[in-house]
């Protein structure tokens, strides 16, 4: 059994319970707040809703901020299998996460994330699912930028049966011509700075932007229906 | 004010001293200077005349900012009084102008709901913070917390003297406050869930609530017990209000209908649907707006005009629409705001419709031309409550930003 695809909470070592409480306060938030958008995954979703680009692109689209810290696909797995797409009705679930399944196979990495690509379409039949690409990550070239870079192209080529779900590559323009990582885009080499956030996910926002006006009628000053 | 120099403004400022000194001949005062100000040798040509260039460009300066300041003041009057004076402005006319008189704050989470008094000159704001605050529109003075409800306050409605207040709340609950002495006189239990919103029949023996357990009740003030439940909704129940003449009670929902029931008999008379997602917030057409409806349907002649009642709805799907009950039909449909139309109300004088929308937006609607006649940039974060008062020249509005702010009309 693939481990990164079997969904298990996280194992609270540091024994504040910190964990648990994040994903109550999902439970809470998606039972109250009619999300149109839900952003779940690990800590560079969560980080970005410190962000400029979160309360000036996604905090009007009505989006909710699932990412918890630390997280690998088979804890996000967890939670959505334990209630946090339970009383929503969103247009779209955007899901990053992965990068932190250490000591796992990109193959491994790739069923997490399809698994929960499965479970999600299984819980919200009509909503879109966007999984931007792992960033890449360490200043300089080393195995795990291989190892995200390896799950990027797996997933993209599993995903294409399905017209609902959509790959979006936020991974470009962060390795530099001579190989490194600048601390302008990622502070620590693996999260995101505010610039790094706008550079990553304004692909995300123009994505976001189409699927949620789909549908809508086109703007016209004095539609009168009869 | 107590200025303080560098080391190197000091040097330099000695050095155009010397300067200034030794360019209009003061010779002896130059010399003793030096040797005070331990500075011997000659002056370098870079400080000739700076002393009297900062000397006159402090006052260019000071001119120039007070030219400015003026133009501002100018550009502030033109932007504020543009619009009629107040001397001049008619009720019929008068629309919120930006900027606003008040911007009041206090709540701890965001505004769900603000109102205005019938009679005195206060309003009521509820916040998802579980309390109500008074304020006074006027001077913008903070009265009063309503305290009570264990969660977000969803909505709150005075009866037409404005002696009883009428909250609900996520809690479940509804409220009845003496609005003389501020207490809480009854509190009624019996929707399953999150209570939307509230209001009163025009007797005021009456309250009228809509939940999100999918049901209208009507519960009688004099016990607090519920007499009447108005089943058929498919979803959550957004919001409920009463015509005029208390016979009608309009619903609307997030399963995107808006429904029109007969108080007397319960029954449902119509069942208006043409929106693309969840119906927020509803508002009836007083009397005096019938014939820009009219007009703004297309119903030039007499036989073909549209009798009503009216009722405009705001929904997710961006727009307003107006409505005519009577018929079921959608007569016409306002689109411009760019996200959620979550507040709706008619303009006293029956002519624009004022909305409020996630945008961050007021908007004034001119009727007859079903334009959209002027946009306020009003909050920071989704503006979620708008009221128009029926006799003076205030809007108020509610925000997520968890402020209430006051526009005057002009």
């Amino acid at each position: 059994m693939n481990p990164a695809a079997t969904p298990v909470p996280v194992e609270d070592v540091q024994g504040d319970g910190r964990w648990l409480s994040m994903h109550k306060r999902f439970l809470l938030e998606a039972k109250e707040k009619e999300p149109e958008v839900i952003f779940i995954g690990d800590s560079i979703i969560q980080q970005m809703s410190n962000c400029e680009i979160w309360s000036k692109y996604f905090v009007p689209m009505h989006a909710l901020n699932f990412g918890i810290s630390g997280d690998q696909t088979q804890h996000v797995l967890w939670r959505i299998e334990n209630g946090e797409l339970e009383h929503v009705n969103p247009k779209v679930i955007v899901v990053l996460v992965g990068t932190n399944n250490f000591d796992f196979s990109p193959e491994e990495i790739t069923e997490g994330i399809l698994e929960i690509v499965r479970v999600i379409r299984e819980k919200q039949p009509q909503a879109y699912i966007v999984l931007p690409t792992l960033l890449p990550r360490g200043q300089n070239p080393n195995p795990l930028r291989e190892r995200n870079s390896k799950v990027n192209k797996l997933v993209s080529e599993r995903v294409t049966s399905d017209s609902r779900c959509e790959v979006v590559a936020i991974d470009k323009g962060f390795v530099l011509a001579d190989g490194t990582i600048s601390h302008h885009d990622m502070f620590d080499y693996l999260h995101l700075t505010n610039l790094g956030y706008q550079k990553a996910f304004e692909p995300v926002y123009e994505l976001l932007l189409q699927l949620l006006s789909e549908g809508e009628k086109e703007d016209d000053a004095n539609t009168i229906s009869e | 004010m107590k200025m303080v120099l560098s080391q190197r403004q000091r040097e330099e400022l000695n050095k155009a001293i010397a300067d200034y000194l030794s360019s209009n001949g003061y010779m002896g005062a130059l010399e003793a200077f030096k040797k005070e100000a331990d500075m011997p040798g000659e002056v370098e040509r870079k400080y000739g005349g700076l002393l009297e260039k900062k000397w006159t460009s402090v006052i260019r300066l000071q001119k120039k900012v007070m030219e400015l300041e003026s133009k501002l003041s100018e550009a502030e009057k033109e932007y504020i009084e543009g619009a009629p004076t107040r001397g001049k402005r008619s009720p019929t006319e008068w629309i919120p102008r930006p900027p606003e008189k008040h911007c009041l704050t206090g709540h701890r989470s965001p505004v769900t709901r603000v109102i205005f008094h019938p009679v005195f000159s206060l309003m009521v704001s509820a916040s998802e913070d579980a309390t109500m605050k008074v304020w006074d529109f006027e001077t913008g003075d903070y009265e009063k917390s309503l305290k009570g409800h264990t969660d977000s306050v969803q909505d709150v409605c005075f009866d037409q003297t404005g002696k009883l207040l009428v909250s609900c709340s996520a809690d479940m609950t509804i409220k009845l406050w003496d609005f003389q002495n501020y207490d809480c006189i009854k509190t009624m239990h019996g929707h399953d869930h999150n209570v939307s919103s509230v209001t009163f029949m025009p007797g005021g023996d009456f309250v009228i609530s809509s939940s999100r357990d999918k049901t209208i009740k009507m519960w009688e003030v004099a016990t607090g017990y519920c007499v009447k439940t108005f089943t058929g909704h498919r979803e959550w129940v957004r919001m409920v209000r009463v015509y005029q003449d208390g016979s009608l009670i309009a619903s609307c929902s997030n399963d995107q209908t808006v429904r029109v029931w007969a108080v007397a008999s319960k029954e449902c008379k119509v069942e208006l649907r043409d929106h693309d997602h969840v119906v927020e917030c509803i508002a009836w057409a007083p009397e005096n707006a019938s014939s820009a409806i009219n007009e703004a349907a297309g119903a030039d002649n007499k036989k073909g005009a549209h009798v009503g009642p009216f009722l405009a709805s705001g929904s997710r799907d961006k727009t307003i629409k107006v409505w005519d009950v009577g018929t079921g039909m959608c007569l016409f449909t306002l689109v411009g705001h760019d996200n959620w139309v979550r507040g709706v109300v008619f303009h006293p004088g029956g002519k624009y419709i004022v909305s409020a929308s996630d945008d961050k937006t007021l908007r004034v609607w001119d009727t007859r031309n079903k334009r959209c006649m002027k946009i306020l940039e009003a909050h920071q974060h989704f503006c979620t409550s708008v009221d128009f008062h029926k006799t003076h020249p205030y809007v108020i509005s509610g925000s997520v930003d968890q402020t209430v702010k006051v526009w005057e009309c002009r």
